[in-house]
């Protein structure tokens, strides 16, 4: 059942799991396209979902699509956790604030100074952890 | 407190809070419910019920207390009221199960007795959510009720009285203007809670708040609910299909029209043969070997 | 403007908690400031407690602390594509008093230890962002800033437990290393299973738990991976190399839905429903890229002075957390007790880390992060190593059996590994772990 086809795709197994489990990748974010197996291939969403964050009503991240315009590795999109930052038509980042992790993946693998801005969220929101 | 006496606003301001685990897990075999006190606190309704209450109270210069019918773990939320500007904090003993006309009354007779005469309070609490209590506080402490509010404010006009807005079916707003004595219920958009100063965070953590016994509750009730439906999980919200594809595919791609899919069947069977063919559709789908 | 502390400690995580415990202790008035709603509700780990740190500031710690389990079996397993090669410890000495390493959920452990503090005199504010480094007009380090109203809190001293992305330690100046290539980023899933099947797929009985370190599971990224029994779940996760992340261009989540492919980690985690996602940084610089330990009335320990021994077979921090923060709270308690004038803490704490395991282990392993995060760790002695195991194990009658040493040099040929690099991380290995 959980075999890889000849593709080295698993779509057979995922069409045939969407009546109870969505399994298909879903959003912007790239993604691998060959999942090998249904316990690992769960929706982002359905992931992010099992984590409590109390939105705080200010964004603790500030991007200067500016900045990002002449970035070439864009490392925050492929590395952070979260997948916060999305790049858009015109070469800048959008970016999430309220599923953050508070890693602080994204300020450290950026390589272009000023680009992100990232502090915490004010004290009492952002992620908490139960079972972490 | 009637319009033209001396004073402006009304005398006291009373809050009404419940200590709800805002995140609790459903076991989804037996539907029994595991709460922990960390991820328990007052809802965002009965925030924005203290938010708005502590800034009626500024601009009359009136008190405001606040009252909890709750387990001790209440206290943390008290504390927090207590920190954000309340004057008092009071908890009535009582578990989170308590019948909301026992509830009604708890919270009836603590605000007499303290001469509050506008009371404000969350819609209806996040974990049983019939919004029962409010119109139960005001039956028993023979106020005029205005629930379910999105925006209070002094109306400018007399002295202790309000314009307030609600929200009708079909996106129609009415408008309110109201005379205490009063109950208030708000909704969580109400309004934000302020944020604490740091010197009343710190001062709170020692502060009393007054315990009153349980109530015994008298008699059965004239409202009691005769069944509780099944829990009903939330609709799943789906992301936005991609933009780069035709209306149609992005219509097509939110109701899952042309994602192949075995048809639901509905059998009729004995127990033992019914779980057979469970197990049988758990190994096909590959959850069991 | 409130009270004047004797210390504000920011950060309820083991670091801070201990260093309030220690300072309350001692008499001293203290605020523990935490900017999540409870004490490790920001806290994410992979999973194990080496708890012999707390002997003589809790007695009988294991009576009370709230643990999942009591690790007894220690693997560290070698993957590469097909092949696992497992080193599988047991014993059952580490399943008693005083114990050895527990599992445990760090928003329970650390509201747990945070409790202890507050027990012993120390005012904790939960809520509560630090957002800086309060001076007077002279420039000298009085307090901390707080994002709420009125919010500064003046202090005879700092303690900056503030994690590993510690902004106050950045503030002051003491970070002279802080690039991505010391950071390795921590992804986990918790995931729930019923304890019969932990207990048959685990091999453990009543409060027994298992503890996999994992290399070669992530891909072309240097890191690893780990999986930890709980009482009723599995912490499955990976520590992955930032720049190595960021080169590979894959996603995190990905990575680790392969490890849980593989054949060896697969039957592990079949089934398994998934609890709860999360993520963290770890500082894995070692001993050569740590921050200045202060400056000052500023004192830096825990993750917020990369005080985690992230090196390989290793990964400890909340010992390291606990060691240095309760270091840090004597040094400020025996500066303040000298007499009217307060005496500068930094030196006595130095003087206290470089005595104890603290500065003594990470010294040792200084070398460890370099090696550990080198290709031929990450995937050619795996390779090697399983290759070897292969060879020795299969019966391919009628040729007859090889002998060892014969095995060993082909598959080192095989491998691509110079003899030159074998030998010198051999030395380097031994120097470092042995
Ligand atoms: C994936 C992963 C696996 C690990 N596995 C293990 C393991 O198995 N065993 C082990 O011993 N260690 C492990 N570690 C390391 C361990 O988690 C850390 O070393 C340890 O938590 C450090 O403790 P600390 O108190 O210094 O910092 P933290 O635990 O990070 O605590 C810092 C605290 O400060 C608070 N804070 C931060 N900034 C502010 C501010 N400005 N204002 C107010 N509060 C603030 C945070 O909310 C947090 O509570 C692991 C780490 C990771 C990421």
């Amino acid at each position: 059942m959980r075999s890889r086809s000849d593709d080295g795709t698993n779509l057979a197994h995922t069409a045939e799991a969407t009546t109870t489990r969505p399994t298909t990748p879903v959003g912007d974010v790239p993604r691998e396209a060959g999942r090998s197996d249904a316990w690992g291939s769960m929706a982002f969403e359905d992931r992010m979902a099992t984590v409590d964050f109390r939105v705080a009503e200010k964004a603790h991240i500030e991007v200067d699509s500016e900045v990002c315009r002449s970035c070439t590795t864009r490392s925050c999109v492929g590395a952070c956790p979260a997948a916060l930052f999305v790049p858009t038509a015109d070469g800048g980042i959008l970016f999430n604030y309220e599923e953050c992790f508070e890693c602080g993946t994204c300020y450290m693998i950026c390589n272009n100074e000023g680009a992100i801005t990232w502090s915490y969220p004010e004290g009492g929101h952002g992620v908490v952890y139960k079972k972490s | 407190m009637t319009a033209g006496g001396a004073r402006l606003g009304a005398a006291r301001l009373g809050v009404a809070m419940k200590w709800v685990d805002l995140r609790p897990e459903i076991d989804s075999l037996t539907g029994a419910v595991h709460t922990d006190a960390r991820f328990s606190g007052a809802s965002g309704a009965d925030q924005a019920a203290l938010e708005l209450a502590l800034q009626l109270g500024g601009t009359w210069g009136a008190d405001v207390v606040v009252v909890s019918v709750g387990p001790a773990g209440s206290e943390t939320m008290l504390r927090e009221a207590l920190a954000a500007g309340a004057t008092q904090a009071l908890r009535v003993d009582g578990d989170t199960a308590m019948a909301s006309q026992d509830v009604a009354r708890a919270l009836a007779e603590t605000f007499k007795g303290l001469g509050v005469d506008l009371v404000l309070c969350g819609d209806w609490s996040l974990d049983r959510g019939s919004g029962s209590v409010p119109a139960f506080l005001a039956g028993a402490m023979g106020f005029a009720q205005a629930l379910g509010l999105v925006s209070i404010a002094p109306d400018g006009r007399s002295p202790c009285g309000l314009s307030a807005q609600r929200r009708l079916d079909g996106g129609r707003r009415e408008r309110l203007r109201i005379q205490a004595p009063a109950i208030l219920s708000v909704e969580s958009g109400a309004a934000r809670l302020r944020r604490a100063a740091l010197t009343r965070v710190i001062e709170a953590r020692k502060a009393t708040v007054e315990v009153r016994p349980a109530p015994t509750p008298v008699g059965a009730p004239h409202l009691a609910p005769t069944r509780v439906g099944p829990y009903r999980p939330r609709a799943r919200t789906l992301p936005p299909p991609s933009l780069t594809l035709s209306p149609r595919e992005r219509v097509l791609a939110l109701t899952g029209a042309l994602v192949e899919r075995t048809p639901p069947q509905t059998l009729v069977l004995e127990a033992p043969e019914a779980a057979e063919r469970i197990l049988d559709q758990l190994r096909t789908w590959g959850y069991l070997t | 403007m409130t009270e004047r502390f004797d210390a504000v400690v920011v950060g309820a995580g083991p670091a801070g908690s201990a260093a309030a415990l220690v300072l309350a202790q001692g008499g001293a008035s203290v605020c523990l400031l935490e900017r999540g709603p409870f004490p490790g509700s920001k806290n994410m780990y992979g999973g194990v407690i080496y708890g012999r740190i707390l002997d003589g500031l809790i007695p009988q710690w294991w009576d009370e602390a709230p643990v999942q389990r009591w690790v007894t079996r220690r693997c560290t397993t070698m993957l590469t594509a097909g092949q696992a090669l497992t080193i599988d410890y047991r014993t059952s000495a580490w399943g008693s008093p005083p114990y050895n390493g527990a599992t445990a959920f760090r928003p329970d452990f650390d509201a747990w230890l945070a409790g202890k503090a507050e027990a012993a005199g120390a005012v904790l504010v939960c809520s509560t962002t630090a957002t800086g480094l309060l001076r007077n007009e002279a420039g000298a380090i009085v307090g901390v800033r707080t994002d709420r109203p009125d919010g500064d809190i003046e202090a005879r001293t700092v303690i900056a437990c503030d994690g590993v992305n510690s902004f106050l330690a950045k503030e002051a100046g003491l970070y002279h290393h802080a690039e991505a290539d010391h950071f390795t980023l921590g992804v986990k899933e918790v995931l729930a299973l019923p304890r019969r099947d932990i207990e048959e797929r685990f091999g453990l009985r009543g409060l027994e738990g298992a503890d996999f370190e994992i290399v070669g599971c992530t891909g072309d990224v240097p890191g690893g991976g780990f999986i930890y029994t709980n009482l009723d779940s599995i912490a499955v996760g990976l520590v992955l190399s930032l720049p190595g992340l960021a080169a590979s261009k894959r996603r995190p989540e990905d990575i680790l839905a392969e490890m849980k492919t593989h054949p060896a980690i697969a039957p592990l985690v079949e089934g398994a429903e998934l609890k709860e996602y999360s993520a963290h940084l770890i500082p894995e610089g070692g001993y050569d890229m740590m921050p200045e330990l202060g400056q000052d009335n500023l004192l830096i320990a825990g993750d917020a002075a990369a005080m985690c021994l992230a090196a390989g077979i290793w990964l400890e921090g909340v010992n390291f957390a606990i060691g240095s923060g309760a270091a840090a709270g004597e040094a400020v308690v025996e500066a303040l007790t000298r007499g009217g004038v307060v005496a500068q803490p930094l030196e006595g704490y130095r003087r206290r880390l470089e005595n104890s395991f603290v500065l003594a282990d990470h010294k040792k392993l200084r070398r460890a992060p370099g090696l550990v995060l080198s290709d031929r760790v990450q995937s050619r002695y795996p390779q090697l190593a399983c290759n070897l195991a292969e060879r020795m194990f299969t019966v391919d009658n009628p040729s007859p059996k090889k002998g060892m040493v014969a095995l060993g040099r082909q598959e080192i040929k095989r491998s691509g590994v110079r003899l030159r690099d074998l030998a010198r991380d051999a030395w380097t290995g031994l120097r470092t772990f042995g």
